[in-house]
């Protein structure tokens, strides 16, 4: 299957601290990538490095042949990279609506020429956007929300707005950071069959989770991370019955 | 009636540049008290332009008004490419600098500031004619203030201010916005300054100092950050306590710290009781607010 994004030889460290270590990866179109390991294995670094958060000390990482590394973080999600935090990370000041309607792949508000000479082809664009991200907060069971400011809703719709905020790049990768810690019913069940239509769309999705049944259940494959470095790929029940890696997953 | 048009026009003036700098540290969080530096490089630009190379006088003040674009742009590019807290750094220098020179070379007038301005008439219209120029000025700052913090632009200065890393992540150029924002900001307070010298037909540079910056720091703190008519109730209250000092017949030693000492006193006593400033706003971007208060339901 093609890979959509690709990283090879990626390495990081702060101070000493090695949180990537030769890193080598490919993420497939359609295919849902979990990402498993203990706390500190440099999982959410990975995340921060493929979106430009952070800069690798070498390593490249290409989406679609094109490469991301030595670019912003917004020109990266202007390529078609898409992703969630940990914290969630939210805008308190917006209501849902508009933490949607600020995530665009391309948005037209944020050009004062245009805003001042085209005010009518801004116009279009935002009626434009309002219409698909009310269409995302549809699919993602928000819609009762649409209007709230971000900061009242619960964790757990909060968690959905974070993902259906990712969706309306239309990304070719989404990385997903935790988007179940803390998360149950209904939006469990509405982030699970989200992330599927997704990745059934053709998108590479990865997902950091330590929520072993949820990996289990959504993931195509797993990738094992220790200490910055990937140790082993397969099938997610293979790698938590593996011995060796569940010692290093609980420690010893 | 010459006092009352110059009062008007000097509160008209403040409203502009209040408003201009509402977007800037309100609306745009960008920290800079350096606005009186566009103010006076768009006074200077196009008075000297039309004093000295007979640049017809409204073409001098659009052009005075890009000069000061054109300056904040080459103060924030490259501190707003490091962080945030350099443009401050940087403006107070840009501003604390520019005037020394501005003291101390011969084509702005020194330290003795620039005298013989042309003055701008309209017509046969007289003073009243320019009066009425300032004021449409002043109402359209505001309108063009208010209709880009409310517009998509809003949002994304919105967004930012919440969660820059976020912001970036989503695709959104935070310099570019903050260089732009600071941009208009810095030019309608040039165009101001364009104004002003046309009609006042004297500039000092002692006119453009931290007392100016903290004069129109008062007026948006004190009438509201973020708001549409908080600057305008600064600028109009501000510009007419002073004006009501001046009837106290207090020796003028005195008048000068005391302006200060008031400008001042009022942003101290306005952080401790009304942090909000008299026109408070709300806590959820405005654009959306709207929406909730018209009820509009998908």
């Amino acid at each position: 299957m093609a890979s959509v994004l690709e990283i090879k030889s990626l390495n990081k460290s702060f101070d000493g601290i090695v949180v990537a270590d030769d890193i080598n990866l490919s993420l497939p179109a359609g295919r849902i990538v979990g990402l498993i390991g203990p706390n500190g294995a440099g999982k959410t670094s990975l995340f921060n490095l493929i979106s430009g958060v952070v800069k690798p000390d070498s390593g490249t990482v290409t989406l679609d042949g094109q490469r991301l590394d030595g670019r912003k973080s917004y020109e990266r999600a202007r390529l078609g990279l898409s992703r969630t935090w940990q914290n969630l990370r939210l805008f308190p000041s917006l209501s849902v609506l508009d933490n949607l309607m600020i995530a665009p792949r391309h948005y037209h508000g944020e050009s004062l020429m245009r805003v001042v000479f085209v005010p009518g082809a801004v116009r279009r664009a935002e009626a434009e956007s309002r219409a698909k991200a009310l269409a995302v907060l549809e699919r993602t069971g928000l819609a009762a929300v649409t209007y709230k400011p971000a900061s009242d809703l619960t964790f757990g719709q909060q968690k959905l707005v974070g993902v259906a905020r990712a969706l309306m790049n239309d990304c070719r990768c989404l990385l997903l950071d935790e988007p179940m810690a803390g998360v149950e019913g209904q939006a469990y069940e509405t982030i699970q069959k989200v992330v599927r239509e997704v990745a059934q769309s053709g998108v590479a999705v990865c997902v950091v989770e330590h929520n072993v049944a949820f990996i289990r259940d959504l993931c195509d494959e797993g990738v094992f991370m220790f200490a910055g470095k990937v140790l082993a790929r397969g099938a997610v029940g293979d790698l938590i019955a593996d011995p060796r890696l569940t010692e290093l997953y609980f420690g010893t | 009636m010459d006092y009352l048009y110059t009062i008007v026009i000097l509160v008209g003036l403040y409203v502009v540049l209040a408003s201009s700098f509402n977007l800037v540290i309100g609306y745009g969080g960008l920290i800079s008290i350096a606005h009186p530096i566009f103010y006076a490089i768009g006074a200077y630009g196009s008075a000297i332009l039309a004093r000295d190379y007979g640049v017809p006088i409204y073409a001098a003040m659009i052009i005075g008004a890009l000069i000061a674009v054109a300056a904040s742009v080459l103060v924030a590019l490259p501190s707003l490419r490091v962080s945030g807290d350099y443009l401050l750094i940087a403006s107070i220098g840009f501003q604390l600098g520019l005037l020394e020179v501005f003291k101390n070379v011969s084509w702005t007038g020194g330290a003795g500031g620039l005298t013989n301005i042309p003055a701008a008439l309209i017509g046969n219209t007289g003073r009243e004619g320019y009066v009425l120029l300032v004021v449409v000025v002043a109402v359209l700052s505001v309108l063009l203030v208010r209709a880009i913090a409310h517009g998509p632009y809003g949002r994304a200065l919105s967004a930012m201010r919440d969660d820059e890393v976020a912001f970036a992540a989503l695709g959104r150029n935070a310099v570019a916005l903050k260089v732009g924002t600071f941009a208009l900001g810095s030019g309608l307070a040039g165009f101001a300054g364009a104004l002003y010298a046309h009609y006042f037909r004297f500039l000092a540079p002692e006119q453009f100092e931290i007392l100016q910056s903290s004069v129109i720091l008062t007026m948006v703190v004190v009438g509201g950050l973020r708001t549409t008519w908080g600057p305008v109730v600064g600028a109009v209250l501000l510009q007419a306590l002073p004006q009501a000092i001046t009837f106290m017949n207090l020796p003028p030693s005195l008048l000068g710290p005391l302006q200060g000492l008031l400008f001042t006193g009022l942003v101290l006593v306005f952080m401790a009781v009304r942090p909000q400033g008299l026109v408070g706003a709300g806590e959820l971007w405005s654009g959306s607010k709207k929406e909730v208060r018209d009820g509009v339901r998908p």
